[in-house]
Formats: structure tokens, C-alpha cells, sequence
């Protein structure tokens, strides 16, 4: 797989002011946010279907060539397969530290996000449900919203995060929000000075929460609580998604952290 | 693993700790186990154990720097998202070694008629939870699923060797949270002969990490290190007796551990009422109960 990277790869997620929700967009965030620092250009397709369309179920998913690829970890590998890394400085302890610290934010930030969106009654009934199956017509939009439900219900049972009440979640937010701040420190990245697909991770996820309009702020307080995190996420906005004609988290944010993506 | 990364712990951080085996799941409320009873509290699943020890000022992390306290966190993810599912597979899914060691060593430890279907709840238990957290497309068969959790499980040994290094520790000389919790996940792995132990083969291929067990063993579980016993019933055998001497230790133990052992400086350890850990079952018997 020795192709150059085309002109025309394409990522595609949900459709963005009505439809995604705060986990795939955090997750599309952080895809979109590795390539820009791979230098890597990509355009941002939204779609209805996408999550039906991508290979592994998941988005973001891209289209590069005639390879389809999901996921942040596999479009890691696959980016690195065409030549284009940036973990390769890194010694074998920083990159079992980076590993780990991904699987961290997978293992609290995400899971929590998916928590609040399909576990907290108050959000799946004024947000989730009304976003998830909007572009289909009824009976459809509920048929899709509550199989997704009953799916993530499944699994957050199965690892224990079922009976955890939202209060412990936040808890949880809390605790891996002062893990990523003291990693961080004072450093630009937490490499140092290059950014890592670590950073795209955190910064995905970090930013779409802090600028997404909830049921209620609590879920960002936890993160704004950190000033290097959100000093973090300012950067990384600056830097890599300011000044381009792109149709995803661009100047519009600007410097405030509400922005609200949802009706 | 719940059981042994809690025992290692308290040994790490002073706790003065009884295990009692109850052969009795039923009385664990909600019928969780392992259990922390201190006083009157009874508290289950290791996160909270690990933080009402901590309370208690039973620290084994005074000594670590923020930046250590965040890694810890990080590599205790990386362990259940990566190790986690391969060792639930050895030891529940994996026909062969279910039948031969798990279901008969586990059942042996509880009472009729639990140990009926008991056993079997746990497989299917650990079962679903692999295909829920990592089936589902591209993988479509359960052997395609082994296969990746087996490969990511070795990936994680592999960056757990390389993080380890040379120390004698994760965090330098002293052990601390995740010397535990590593050794409470990798403990079974390498002691436990299963019939197709893929994962301890691959263990034994990483010697700091095996380096790393048979210290905390040797120092604070006053085991010698035996070599491999003879495969088939007498393996089982074998297991199960020093298991017995595990589960059979004194809290006098204690006393005896390394000047090394943390104690935190504004708080004298106390002597105080004896903590005491219910285990269903021996020390590094198989995952009891699946809690994050």
C-alpha cells in the first residue's frame, strides 16, 4: 500500500447539525484532527447512513483510494502504512505510556460519553432520541434510536457500567480529566513539542465536550476545571483548524467554548 | 485477579489484612466477591476497596508524583481494555481449559448446589463480555475474536515488559497501585498451567515480567518459586495446594514485610481492627466476579 495519499479522500460521519451526537463527533474529531497533523488533507463527508456504511460499524470511517478504513486506531495503522507517523520519535516506554494513555480516554472518556447519551433518561429522551433517527421518517427514527439503545444498554451492562449512577460517572470524568491534566503539565503536547495521535484523541474528545449544549453544563464543568486542558484543546483548534475550508469545528467556534451543536 | 491484585496491595501499603475464604457466594451482598469487611461496612468491586483502603491511609502511592498517579490510571485502562478479554477467555471460554481446570478447581471451593451453576454462569458471563466489547464487524466469528484479543493481549504484555525494564518496580524500588494491579492480572497467567496457555507461553518469553512475579511472591507471599509441575491431574493438585497455603497465611505476616513497604509519614499505621477480606475461593483463583 506504497499509494500516495489522493486528493480526494474523504471522511465520512453523521450528519452534523441534526444528527451526530457527542461521542461519534468527538471521535470524528479526533480523526480529522490526526490527519491535519499529519498533513494529510481530507474532506468531511456527512451522511445519514454512515454508520451503516462503515466496515466496522463505528465512524468516522475514511475513503482513500479504494480502501475503506474506521476508527481511529486502524486509520493509525493505515496512515503509518503509507509512510506518514507521529509516534516514530517516540522510544518504546513513551509509546507503551501513549497506549496506555489512549486506552484510558477510550476506556472513561468514551464510555461515559456513551453513559450520558443512552443511559441517562433525561438526555436520551430530550436529546438522543430526537437526534438520532431524525433524517428517517416515524416509526423508523424510534425503531433505530432504541435497538441503539437496547445495543449500548448491553454493554455497558456487561462491563459494569450499568449500575453506576451519573454522579460516579462524572466522578469517573473527573478522575481521567486529572489524569490527562497532570500528564500534560505545563507541555504543549504531551510528547513535548510534537503532537501525537494521543493529542488528536484527547483533543476530539475534550472539544466536543466542551462545546456541545447538554441537558445540563456539568459534564464540561468537569473538563474546564483544568485550564491546561482547555488551554490544550485552544491550541490545537488554533493551529490545526483555523484558516481552512473545512466543513467541521472551524473559525465559527472562535474562542468561546458554547457552541451549540444541538437544537 | 480481583483477589490477588487486593492481597498485593495491602501488602504493599501495610494493610493489615485476613483473607477469609467463604465457601458461601450467596451471603456476599449482591453476591460480589471479593469483599472488604471493616467494622461494620462491607464494601465489593476493587476500585472502591482500593480508595477506602487509601482513606484508611493505607497508602502504597504517598511516594508518587502526580505524573506517576496519572500513568497508573492509564496503564490500569490499558489492562482491562487489552488484557482483560484474553485472560476471561483462558480461563472461562477456552473449552479445554474450562473443562480441565477452571470449572473443576472453582466448583471445588464452593458448595452443592452452587457449584452446579455457578460455574457456568461465570463462563457465559465472561463469554458475553468479550463479544460485547470487542465482537462485531469486521470480526464475525468467534475464532476471528480470539485471535484479536490474544494478539492485542500479547501487544499489552509486550509494552508492559518494555515499561518495566530493568526496574525492580513499575515506579522505582517500592511497589505501589499498579505493581499490584499488573501482578494481580499476571499472577494467574503465569502460575496457572492450563492446557492451552498461550498466554503463558508468551509470558515466559517476557522474563523481566516473570522476574517481576516471582519477587512479589517470594518477598511478600513467603512462596518459593516452584518450577513447572508435571502436566494433568497432578498440575491441578499442585495449583490447588499452594493455593491452599495462600489462602491459609496469618496477618502476622505483616510484620514480617520489607522496611521498604510505604507507610505514610503524617499517619502512624494503625493497629487497629483487622481488616478482613471475604474471598470466595483461594487467592489467585479465577476472576471471581467481572467488576471494572
Amino acid at each position: 500500500a506504497a499509494e500516495p495519499w489522493p486528493e480526494n479522500a474523504a471522511l465520512y460521519q453523521q450528519l452534523k447539525e441534526e444528527q451526530i451526537l457527542l461521542s461519534d463527533n468527538a471521535s470524528s474529531l479526533a480523526v480529522q484532527a490526526f490527519l491535519q497533523m499529519c498533513n494529510l488533507p481530507v474532506r468531511v463527508v456527512c451522511r445519514a447512513n454512515a454508520e451503516y456504511m462503515s466496515p466496522s460499524g463505528k465512524v468516522p470511517f475514511i475513503h482513500v483510494g479504494n480502501q475503506v478504513v474506521s476508527e481511529l486506531g486502524p486509520i493509525v495503522q493505515f496512515v503509518k502504512a503509507k509512510g506518514h507517523s507521529l509516534s516514530d520519535g517516540l522510544d518504546e516506554v513513551q509509546k507503551a505510556e501513549m497506549k496506555a494513555y489512549m486506552e484510558l480516554v477510550n476506556n472513561m472518556l468514551l464510555t461515559a460519553e456513551l453513559y450520558l447519551q443512552w443511559c441517562d433518561d433525561v438526555t436520551v429522551e430530550e436529546i438522543t432520541h430526537p437526534r438520532y433517527g431524525s433524517p428517517y421518517p416515524w416509526p423508523l427514527n424510534r425503531i433505530l434510536s432504541y435497538q441503539k439503545q437496547w445495543e449500548i444498554r448491553r454493554k455497558m451492562k456487561a462491563i459494569g457500567w450499568a449500575g453506576k449512577s451519573l454522579e460516579q460517572v462524572l466522578e469517573d470524568v473527573d478522575q481521567c480529566c486529572q489524569a490527562l491534566s497532570q500528564r500534560l503539565g505545563t507541555q504543549p503536547y504531551f510528547f513535548n513539542k510534537q503532537p501525537t495521535e494521543l493529542d488528536a484523541l484527547v483533543f476530539g474528545h475534550l472539544f466536543t465536550i466542551l462545546t456541545t449544549q447538554l441537558t445540563s453544563d456539568e459534564l464540561s464543568e468537569k473538563v474546564k476545571n483544568y485550564n491546561n486542558l482547555v488551554a490544550f484543546c485552544r491550541r490545537i483548534e488554533q493551529q490545526y483548524f483555523e484558516g481552512h475550508d473545512k466543513d467541521n469545528s472551524s473559525s465559527a467556534t472562535s474562542r468561546s467554548a458554547k457552541r451549540s451543536l444541538l437544537r | 485477579p480481583p483477589l490477588a491484585i487486593l492481597q498485593a496491595y495491602a501488602k504493599f501499603s501495610g494493610a493489615p489484612l485476613t483473607v477469609n475464604a467463604i465457601n458461601n457466594s450467596w451471603r456476599a451482598p449482591k453476591g460480589e466477591i471479593p469483599i472488604l469487611i471493616s467494622e461494620d461496612t462491607a464494601i465489593s468491586q476493587p476500585a472502591k476497596i482500593l480508595n477506602y483502603l487509601r482513606k484508611q491511609k493505607y497508602n502504597a502511592d504517598y511516594e508518587l508524583s502526580a505524573k506517576q498517579g496519572a500513568d497508573t490510571l492509564a496503564y490500569i485502562a490499558l489492562l482491562e481494555e487489552k488484557l482483560l478479554p484474553a485472560l476471561l477467555h483462558t480461563f472461562w471460554v477456552e473449552a479445554e481449559n474450562y473443562c480441565s481446570v477452571t470449572k473443576p478447581w472453582f466448583a471445588s471451593r464452593i458448595p452443592f448446589p452452587l457449584s452446579l451453576f455457578l460455574p457456568g454462569k461465570m463462563s457465559r458471563e465472561a463469554l458475553n463480555r468479550i463479544l460485547l466489547t470487542r465482537g462485531g464487524p469486521p470480526l464475525y466469528s468467534l475464532t476471528e475474536v480470539e485471535a484479536q484479543i490474544y494478539r492485542d493481549a500479547k501487544e499489552c504484555l509486550n509494552l508492559l515488559s518494555k515499561r518495566l525494564g530493568t526496574s525492580q518496580f513499575f515506579f522505582g524500588n517500592t511497589p505501589s497501585t499498579l505493581d499490584a494491579f499488573v501482578f494481580g492480572f499476571l499472577a494467574p497467567v503465569y502460575k496457572v498451567c492450563f492446557p492451552r496457555g498461550q498466554l503463558q507461553e508468551h509470558l515466559k518469553q517476557l522474563p523481566n515480567l516473570c522476574r517481576f512475579c516471582d519477587d512479589i511472591l517470594s518477598c511478600y507471599f513467603r512462596l518459593t518459586v516452584s518450577g513447572h509441575s508435571p502436566a494433568g491431574q497432578d498440575t491441578v493438585d499442585a495449583n490447588l495446594q499452594k493455593l491452599t497455603q495462600l489462602v491459609n497465611k496469618e496477618s502476622n505476616l505483616i510484620e514480617k514485610m520489607d522496611d521498604n513497604l510505604r507507610k505514610s509519614p503524617q499517619h502512624p499505621p494503625r493497629k487497629l481492627t483487622t481488616l478482613k477480606l471475604a474471598a470466595g475461593g483461594e487467592e489467585s483463583s479465577p476472576l471471581n466476579r467481572l467488576s471494572p
